[in-house]
């Protein structure tokens, strides 16, 4: 079980800021996004401009395999636009 | 104080306020220092000949904490002279012409503040989870900083 935390658009398509995930505990970054898209379909739009945060640290969507704790936060991330 | 008492410090503050140069000059000064540098970053009143009404700040606070601490690390290594680093950034709205983020420095001299400042803002746009949504008359629009490697090229 994750934390999955939504921000900018990618909140505005899933409707949401955040929410909890059953996800195996070993799992791609892209199959992690494939589940997510799952749950909320209209976030396939930006599937080529988001990388994921997980437990703070940048993930690419890819074949990095995860290893993920219960509790841990998981984050999406659009491309940002600080300062 | 001796030297051994201005122990270097980060500040950084993420909030919705309104930010003040002042406040965060103030906050880098040190009598051993006799440069302090500052970025201040506004909102400008225009975007590809659109009227922008104001802007609107999010960020993953937590994490931009984090990462504007491994800025401040790394601008360490490369100028071991810098003393004192400030990052305010503003969250949600800012009006046209207000700060949206002011970096300020300090150091002995000129040179290093100067250019961890310029480092500073450019690795922020670079890698800090914050995100910016311009609000035009008619619509709105997420930026994306051209420096974030994972946004689409030709936006």
């Amino acid at each position: 079980q994750v934390s999955v935390l939504y921000f900018a658009r990618s909140a505005e398509l899933a409707g949401r800021r955040s929410e909890t995930l059953s996800v195996p505990r070993h799992i791609t970054s892209l199959q992690l996004w494939e589940e997510i898209v799952k749950a909320h379909p209209r976030l396939a739009v930006i599937r080529d401009q988001v990388v994921f945060a997980v437990r703070q640290e940048y993930v690419l969507l890819g074949d990095q395999l995860l290893v993920l704790q219960p509790g841990d936060e998981v984050a999406i991330i659009p491309p940002i636009s600080g300062g | 104080m001796d030297e051994s008492e201005d122990v270097p410090k980060d500040f950084i503050k993420l909030k919705s306020e309104k930010l003040s140069v002042d406040e965060v000059s103030e906050l880098v000064v040190s009598p051993y220092c006799g440069a302090v540098s500052l970025f201040i970053g506004t909102t400008r009143n225009n975007f590809e000949g659109k009227k922008v009404i104001h802007l609107e700040y999010e960020a993953y606070t937590s994490m931009a904490e984090t990462e504007i601490k491994k800025i401040c690390r790394d601008v360490r290594q490369k100028w071991p002279s810098v003393k004192h680093i400030a990052v305010h950034h503003r969250l949600g709205v800012v009006p046209i012409t207000e700060a949206s983020v002011i970096i300020a420095v300090s150091s002995p001299h000129r040179a290093e503040s100067l250019e961890a400042v310029m480092y500073c803002i450019n690795t922020l746009k670079a890698s800090v989870p914050i995100w910016k949504k311009e609000i035009y008359e008619d619509k709105y629009s997420w930026k994306e900083n051209k420096e974030c490697f994972w946004a689409n090229s030709e936006k």
